[in-house]
């Protein structure tokens, strides 16, 4: 199927930690591959970033997954840092959903 | 799947059956290990495999490899047949030969050693060249002690001059070439004889006059032993052979004659392949749940290792045969196979072949074909043309049987490449056949399971909608495609006092656990609007739920209730409703957080007045994430015009030119559960009452998004 933007996820370490840089729709096709990519993270990072600034798609599922990483952040006692999607579809879901404000998300920096 | 795979295929195999994880550590260990290295299951398993079966001396080059691979993912000894040394529990060390599979899942990667105790033919192998050194000495002694040494060998030997002719060949020589004496031998040449045979190298290649290794030493080449594979052009036999030559010189050195020793090593030979076979195919049918494209993986896998073509049939309920892969060793050929299959009916003769075999549960083998069978088989003129063009040679047919239940059946036909199908075969075709139907089950519990928790998804919604007095009520609901564990979409209409509630929602999970919780929310909200009038406070009486299940349970509702010409929306991380009228389409109500998800959250009532021919339509994002042809989504734009214009139509005609608009975009089956609900104020029962303003000024607390916005809001533009 062609998708506007092929899903990506890109890696960077950090002195802070890691950042997984993700583009493209986080959907029901593509939600597991995040998950996995956190999942083989382990515990070793002191903070996980997840720059959703590119991301131009987001459904139920994806935000469910944002949801159980902040719980499972609070649990373990590691910081997850969301940075906000540019995109207004992606950010809509959050804003209509209330994770916006709840979930902790930062601002994307300009480059 | 794991535990099921290790009592069907590890725990019977014939060869020891040693798996271990990343770490190095020994996760499995058949019966055959057991007897082969004499440690019992229970005593090595979790312990370091270099440890318990490599000796000493070569475990540092063991742990070093297996590090080499998991850091550079190369590795030089998977996938083929090596041969090594193995330590026993009681410290003596034997030659094995193994195979060795990497297999990586979610768990990350995990290793299968295959192996065979060698021990018996690493000795009948130095017999053998005891034999040789015995023969070459002979040579020089008396021509009855020679003949007494070599005419009794089982291996076939051979002496040629300078010009090929024979000038010895044992009995074993000449019933292994076809001949019934030696004298018929004598008269026929070399290359006569080899005309008989298709001979091939291990790689497949043809193997000429010249590449013998009796030839090549005439030449003053070195003679490597050469394995090779004959296939008798006359009775399709097949056989592997081993050819070892040495030169006899003369007097001055020279080449006199050259000897040589035929090994026929078939059965080992076609065990070592059968091994390897047998393990990518485990393999393949292990990776996944998708049983056919795993079956047609195997059927390629099968060609041209077993035959020359491959084809699986499948049983389907009604006893009917369900074509699903045909695999060609000539991929051009497969429009033949494809033709010939519309001859075959979809009801078969009972009385032999696919439709014997489907009956008896037997497996069926036709060594030869001839081609009365084929006129017999024959429906009409063309038909026995495409059997004959097939050029047959044999065939194999076993069944794919669980119990005694039949699944299917597996094909197996011989054409070009000559050989005849053999009991071996037969014997390789029904271990694969029995790793096939332990995948077919494994798949059919899986989507058995998966579709038992769609049913008790769509037994939740309520069988009709009830009639509401003054207005018109239609919903529509989509289910995800089969086989889809993520869904869960759910509505209720239900009356409490002189009000009506209504809930749409969607679960976010899986399966029986996504119905569950529906169910849930549902006896919650049913419950709790007995006390409860506000919307609002039912949402967070959900919410309060859901945050009290162990696992993270979320979930999307908007929930409305509906007196006389007012609604009064809450809405919980859901799309906010349309409301439609003869001049707009707009947003109505606020968004509200997710139900079960953050904490210190509260929702907020918004009351809309309906006016007459007025339509509320509240939908799941099943809708606007519906994705089309180009990869776009359906979107709140599509929606919006979609609905533009219905203002005033039946509830029914709003939810039917919205089902219609969304049928139309989408391609395939619906990755989410869609589904819609559409109130409709019915206008004669209010005609009195309407009045000609605008929708705005009827949606009382000003919360009534324009279409723009909204749509930035919550939509999606393409």
């Amino acid at each position: 199927m062609v998708r506007p933007t092929e899903f990506k996820i890109t890696r960077t370490t950090t002195e802070t930690g890691v950042t997984l840089s993700i583009t493209g729709e986080l959907d029901l096709s593509t939600v597991a591959v995040l998950a996995e990519s956190v999942g083989r993270l382990g515990g070793d990072g002191k903070q996980l970033t997840l720059d959703l600034s590119e991301l131009s798609f987001m459904d139920s599922t994806g935000l469910r997954l944002l949801i159980e990483l902040d719980q499972q952040a609070r649990r373990e006692a590691w910081k997850l840092v969301l940075i906000r999607p540019r995109h207004e579809t992606a950010a809509a879901v959050l804003q209509a959903t209330g994770a916006d404000s709840a979930l902790p998300f930062e601002d994307p920096t300009d480059r | 799947m794991a535990s099921t795979l290790a009592e069907f295929i590890i725990d019977p195999a014939y060869s020891a059956v040693v798996s271990m994880d990343e770490q190095g550590l020994v996760t499995a260990w058949n019966p055959s290990a057991e007897a082969t290295f004499g440690h019992k299951r229970d005593q090595v398993i979790g312990r370091p495999v270099a440890e318990v079966i490599v000796p000493e001396r070569l475990r540092a080059a063991h742990v070093e490899g297996f590090r080499r691979f998991l850091a550079s993912g190369e590795g030089r000894v998977l996938d083929r047949l090596l041969e090594m040394t193995a330590l026993r529990a009681d410290g003596t060390e034997f030659p094995v030969e193994l195979t060795i599979s990497a297999l990586r899942d979610g768990a990350g990667w995990s290793f299968h050693a295959f192996m065979r105790d060698v021990s018996e033919r690493k000795e009948a192998e130095r017999e053998h060249d005891r034999l040789v050194a015995e023969l070459h000495r002979a040579l020089r002694g008396s021509e009855r002690r020679f003949e007494a040494i070599v005419g009794s060998l089982g291996d076939a030997v051979t002496i040629r001059d300078r010009e090929h002719r024979f000038l010895y060949a044992n009995p074993a020589a000449i019933a292994h070439l076809g001949f019934s004496s030696w004298e018929e031998l004598r008269d026929t040449t070399p290359a006569a004889i080899m005309e008989d045979f298709l001979v091939f190298a291990e790689d497949g290649r043809e193997i000429r006059m010249e590449d013998i290794p009796s030839v090549r030493i005439l030449r003053g080449e070195p003679a490597e032993p050469l394995l090779i594979r004959t296939v008798n052009r006359h009775n399709g036999a097949q056989r592997w052979n081993l050819l070892k030559a040495a030169p006899l010189l003369d007097e001055d050195g020279e080449v006199e004659a050259t000897i040589m020793i035929i090994e026929e090593v078939t059965e080992r030979k076609r065990v070592e392949l059968q091994g390897i076979f047998l393990a990518e195919a485990s393999a393949l049918l292990a990776s996944s749940l998708d049983y056919e494209q795993t079956l047609r993986n195997v059927a390629e896998l099968a060609v041209p290792e077993v035959a020359d073509w491959c084809a699986v049939d499948l049983v389907d309920e009604d006893g009917d045969r369900v074509s699903v892969a045909v695999a060609h060793v000539d991929p051009a050929r497969l429009d033949l196979a494809k033709e010939l299959r519309s001859y075959e009916p979809e009801r078969l003769d009972p009385r032999q072949g696919l439709g014997l075999v489907f009956r008896t549960g037997q497996s069926l083998l036709y060594p030869e074909i001839p081609d009365d069978l084929l006129v017999e088989g024959a429906v009409d003129e063309r038909h026995l043309e495409l059997l004959r063009a097939v050029g047959f040679r044999s065939a194999l047919v076993v069944p794919v049987r669980l119990g005694d239940r039949i699944l299917g059946a597996l094909t197996l036909v011989s054409s070009d490449s000559g050989r005849v199908l053999d009991e071996f075969d037969r014997k390789l075709a029904e271990q694969v056949a029995a790793r096939a139907a332990v995948a077919i089950e494994n798949s059919r519990l899986y989507s058995q399971r998966s579709s038992i928790a769609r049913t008790l998804q769509q037994s939740l919604l309520p069988e009709r909608l009830p009639e509401i007095p003054g207005y018109e009520l239609a919903s529509v609901y989509l289910p995800a495609m089969e086989g889809s564990l993520v869904g869960g979409d759910f509505y209720d209409v239900w009356s409490v006092g002189d009000s009506w509630m209504m809930i749409i929602g969607d679960v976010t999970g899986k399966g029986v656990d996504a119905a569950a919780m529906t169910a849930l929310v549902r006896h919650t909200m049913r419950t709790a609007s007995e006390f409860l009038t506000s919307p609002a406070e039912l949402l967070a009486r959900v919410d309060a739920t859901l945050k009290q299940r162990p696992s993270l349970s979320v979930c999307t509702a908007l929930c409305l209730r509906l007196q006389d010409d007012r609604a009064t929306i809450a809405v919980g991380g859901h799309p906010l409703p349309l409301y439609v009228t003869e001049q707009r389409v707009s947003a109505v109500g606020e968004h509200g957080p997710l139900l079960g998800a953050f904490a210190e959250v509260s929702w907020q009532d918004i009351a809309v007045e309906l006016q007459a021919g007025g339509t509320l339509v509240a939908y799941t994002d099943g809708i606007t994430d519906a994705v089309g042809g180009t990869g776009t989504r359906f979107g709140f734009e599509r929606l919006c015009d979609a609905l533009d214009g219905v203002g005033d139509r039946s509830a029914a005609e709003v939810i039917g030119r919205l089902s219609e608009a969304l049928a139309k975009f989408q391609t395939g089956a619906h990755a989410d559960d869609t589904a819609a609900i559409a109130i409709h104020r019915v206008a004669a029962a209010a005609a009195a009452e309407a009045n000609a303003s605008e929708a705005d000024s009827h949606a009382s607390n000003g919360q009534n998004h324009d279409r723009r916005l909204a749509g930035a809001r919550h939509g999606q533009t393409n």
